[in-house]
């Protein structure tokens, strides 16, 4: 992408006052985008990304920059403008540049270029006519094609110089269903990294009958209760509230600075002994992989919880100088726009003995949350919120009729000792996580769960 | 600025046969230092250029954009937008016009912003971070002590001779500290945004985030039912922030906005009136032109309780037969989309105290989480955690948590009994004054 005396004048240059690391990441990133809505290809966007970002630390300051300049002359400005930021003693040389090229496992096998327009085209419309088959009460239907190949490139003053690709494939499905003035949505976004090989193996009539079939459901549904009840958490989607409730209080960003409920609690007891919990960066094509990350570290498969205990955070390597721990590689970002911090890849709670079935009849009054919504959290206080896209009350030990507008609140800390139950249905759901360095492909994931108790936000007393 | 690039565009247009187009270009310089303990904790800075076409033919429309501003590239732009134009199936006549500019002087751009050494912009952010620190020996932490500023260039060609350009520019701060008492922990959070950095005032930033964390440690649980509520400025302002795209007219057109055939009817108590006003003085989003390069204006979008327009773009006006109203947006990287201006809920007269004490009891909101999972914006339905205060004869008896507020936002709007007279714009330019609900669902 770029001549390698280039990039160590620029690693110098940013070096120059007196900085102990500097680092470049330059990507050059191809995408399209189609729209459907309306039965019509409504949209078509192809975009180029192209850019470089410069950090540099002073201990464990970091200063960053970017820029789409990414000449000589450009880069050397960017530099320039990291290296006066502060002034430093050290006296740091770059070690030269030894290419090293990591073999990705996560192979592609069709190129989304060898694939004719009108097979991509056909395949989206396919999903239409799935949902709008399902049901009259399907008003609208709302698909995003998303295809990307992301190239990177990461140098640093120790000496790393290496590369990698991502291709991303995705599309997501929104089913909208209308009934006297009231619509409810129902939506699946299913991702990997992988070639056009994705789309191919993905049932387009299933993803358009789900989607709608969740939205009609919801649309015919009463609203759920509110009230303090046991809740039984579906597999897959259901694990954003590990995610949320979890996985954002276990990133160094929030533990380095003692901003994290957990950021005192290594090798202690945070969790119910039922859970076992994992973010995992390896797993093969799966769509929160990448074969190293964008500090250039080769990614892990981390346990985070065993058996309720605290195993480890997520790291990355500002973060880890700050907590005397090394990177997990964990450190991603967008794009070069942003500088790099610990972020999740794909996490998940790992399975445990108990069914579905025992969960439901343990359960005399309470909610079972089969396809979450989104959510989110405050790290600081580890108080999360999140939706519940397809519900259904549990009425003496029975599931009972489907609910809607159900919101789970709680706090991270009180959650996890309350998980009473774990299942061995394990599965993965794709989405996109925003936090500080911008958003990014993860995976969320667990088997079904039971949590004794959980606040239910509904819009009917119990 | 950029002539050079934008003639070459137009070069390259002609050899290609490409008659309709129009070419967008953003450039913008930004940088933010955060600190913590007293240390820089981040110090960004950047320069980034974008640049997005539309090539029409035949009443389709066709994108790309690039971040490579060489011909070559330039080049291969212009033929991936005419490519994409062949591979949508959707006619929508595009106007392309050369729109006058507006009479109004406007104020979006302060030289002396651009001259101010980085040295006080850190001594700011420290500042912020070292008194609220001091003000409380419960206050623990404070994650967040942010100064930064950044400065934007907007570019418009198309191939009906407009070509214009603004810069814009301003500077912000900002403050997010946790309060502790025992094992509870609270967090309070101020930002302002000005474009005099004589206003990144660090005691006052301090000082209010610091009172909001502070007065919500104690806090109490709250036994479920229905309250009337009282939402103070910066949680209404949010609220209409979640919900704005119901008074976009592509969502309407779309058949996704429950306002569709809903104009010049009663949709709100008669109180309300909702304006978007792109000229709005010291506004967050005040601008000359919106992004088809279409003059701005001052919309009244409810007046007295009912909806009198929705937010256009000359695309979703023409469709149902009016004219724009300066609310088209996209950036270099997306399609022409619809967004407000100054979007805010127009003040009313009470006080926040006479508010309070309309009712016996009330729950007073202060602080939201989960507007983005916990709200629909098609059915308007939304189900948020919430933090505040239990109010009884006009005055706040206990800090209370754990509780949702659940609602539906048109049906709040019918039921807004009170308006306070304390008009707040949050940073993404969307304003109200504390509002109070009759009646909301409340569970703890």
């Amino acid at each position: 992408m770029i001549k390698k005396s280039i990039i160590e004048s620029a690693l110098q240059k940013a070096l120059s006052n007196g900085a102990d690391f500097s680092e470049l990441f330059l990507e050059d990133s191809v995408s399209s985008t189609m729209q459907l809505l309306d039965r019509k290809i409504v949209k078509s966007i192809t975009g180029n990304d192209y850019g470089a970002g410069i950090r540099i630390f002073y201990g464990h300051k970091a200063i960053y920059a970017f820029t789409n300049d990414v000449s000589e002359k450009g880069l050397l400005k960017a530099a320039e403008a990291v290296s006066k930021a502060e002034t430093g003693d050290k006296r740091t040389e770059v070690i030269d540049l030894t290419q090293t090229i990591y073999d990705s496992p996560h192979k592609i096998l069709i190129p989304f270029n060898s694939v004719p327009i009108l097979d991509k085209i056909a395949f989206v419309h396919s999903i239409d006519n799935a949902s709008r088959n399902f049901s009259n009460y399907i008003s609208q239907v709302s698909i995003t094609y998303m295809e990307k190949i992301q190239n990177v490139m990461i140098a640093n003053s120790n000496g790393l110089f290496t590369q990698d690709q991502r291709t991303y494939a995705r599309v997501y499905v929104s089913s909208i269903a209308f009934k006297d003035n009231q619509m409810q949505t129902g939506s699946e976004g299913p991702g990997a990294l992988m070639g056009y090989e994705f789309f191919k193996k993905l049932d387009p009539e299933e993803l358009g009958r789900n989607t709608a079939e969740r939205a009609v459901k919801i649309l015919l549904a009463d609203y759920a209760p509110s009230g303090k009840f046991p809740v039984v958490i579906g597999n897959g989607f259901g694990g954003v509230i590990f995610h949320e409730a979890c996985g954002h209080s276990l990133e160094t960003t929030s533990v380095a600075k003692g901003a994290s409920v957990f950021a005192d609690k290594l090798n202690t007891q945070i969790a119910n002994p039922c859970v076992t919990a994992i973010d995992d960066g390896t797993m093969l094509n799966k769509w929160g992989s990448t074969t190293i990350d964008d500090e250039g570290s080769p990614t892990q498969h981390t346990v985070l919880i065993d058996k309720g205990i605290l195993k480890s955070f997520m790291i990355d390597k500002l973060g880890g100088m700050k907590i005397g721990l090394r990177s997990t590689g964990s450190g991603r970002r967008q794009s070069y726009k942003f500088a790099p911090t610990s972020r999740m890849r794909n996490t998940y709670i790992d399975i445990g003995p108990d069914t579905i079935d025992d969960m439901i009849s343990s359960v005399e009054f309470g909610l079972y949350a089969k396809k979450m919504g989104g959510g989110s959290v405050q790290p600081g206080t580890g108080d999360f919120n999140f939706s519940v896209g397809e519900g259904y009350l549990i009425e003496g030990g029975k599931i009972a009729k489907p609910v809607r507008g159900a919101t789970l609140i709680g706090n991270g800390r009180d959650i996890l000792k309350r998980i009473s139950m774990v299942s061995n249905d394990l599965e993965h759901a794709e989405g996109m996580c925003g936090s500080q360095s911008g958003s990014i492909p993860t995976c969320v994931g667990q088997p079904t769960i039971k949590v004794d108790e959980i606040v239910v936000g509904g819009r009917k007393e119990k | 600025m950029f002539e050079k690039e934008f003639q070459n565009i137009r070069t390259l247009a002609k050899k290609h046969d490409i008659i309709h187009y129009d070419v967008y270009l953003s450039k913008s310089k930004s940088f933010s230092v955060k600190i913590f303990h007293q240390d820089i904790d981040t110090f960004n800075y950047s320069d980034s250029i974008g640049l997005g076409i539309r090539v029409i033919f035949n009443d389709i429309t066709g994108y790309s954009y690039t971040e490579k501003l060489d011909k070559e590239s330039l080049n291969a732009a212009l033929l991936s937008a005419k490519n994409n134009a062949k591979t949508v199936d959707f006619k929508k006549k595009v106007i392309l016009d050369n729109y006058p500019l507006i009479k109004e002087g406007i104020n979006i751009y302060n030289k002396n912003l651009v001259g101010i050494p980085v040295e006080d912009k850190i001594k700011k952010a420290k500042e912020i971070e070292k008194i609220a620190l001091r003000s409380d020996k419960r206050i623990i932490n404070v994650p967040h002590a942010l100064v930064g500023d950044n400065e934007s260039l907007f570019k418009i060609a198309n191939s009906n001779g407009l070509n214009k350009e603004y810069t814009t520019n301003a500077c912000y701060g900002l403050s997010f500290c946790l309060a502790k008492d025992q094992e509870e922990t609270k967090s309070g959070v101020y930002e302002i945004m000005s474009r005099e950095f004589g206003d990144i005032d660090p005691q006052m930033i301090s000082k209010e985030s610091v009172q909001k964390a502070l007065e919500l440690l104690g806090a109490r649980e709250i036994d479920s039912g229905n309250y009337p509520v009282l939402f103070n400025n910066e949680m209404a302002a949010t609220l209409l922030s979640t919900f704005w795209s119901i008074f976009s007219a592509k969502t309407v057109q779309e058949g996704q906005s429950l306002l569709k055939g809903q104009l010049g009817r009663n949709i709100a108590h008669p109180i309300v009136n909702i304006i978007d006003d792109a000229l709005l003085s010291k506004g967050y989003n005040t601008r000359p032109f919106d992004d088809e390069g279409y003059p701005s204006q001052k919309t009244s979008l409810i007046s007295d309780g009912v909806l009198r327009s929705y937010l256009h773009n000359t695309m979703t006006a023409l469709k149902d037969g009016t004219i724009s109203t300066g609310n088209a947006s996209r950036s270099y990287k997306t399609s022409l989309n619809i967004s407000p201006s100054n979007l805010y809920i127009k003040p009313g007269l009470s006080s926040k105290s006479d508010l309070r004490s309309l009712f016996p009891r009330c729950v007073e909101i202060v602080q939201l989480s989960g507007m983005h999972s916990g709200c629909n914006t098609i059915s308007g339905d939304f189900s948020m955690g919430a933090q505040g205060f239990y109010c009884e004869n006009g005055q706040r008896k206990y800090p209370i948590h754990n509780f949702t507020v659940s609602g539906n936002f048109l049906q709040m709007l019918k039921h807004i009994v009170g308006l306070a007279d304390d008009l707040k714009f949050k940073l993404s330019a969307t304003g109200s004054p504390s509002i109070l609900v009759e009646s909301l669902s409340i569970s703890g």
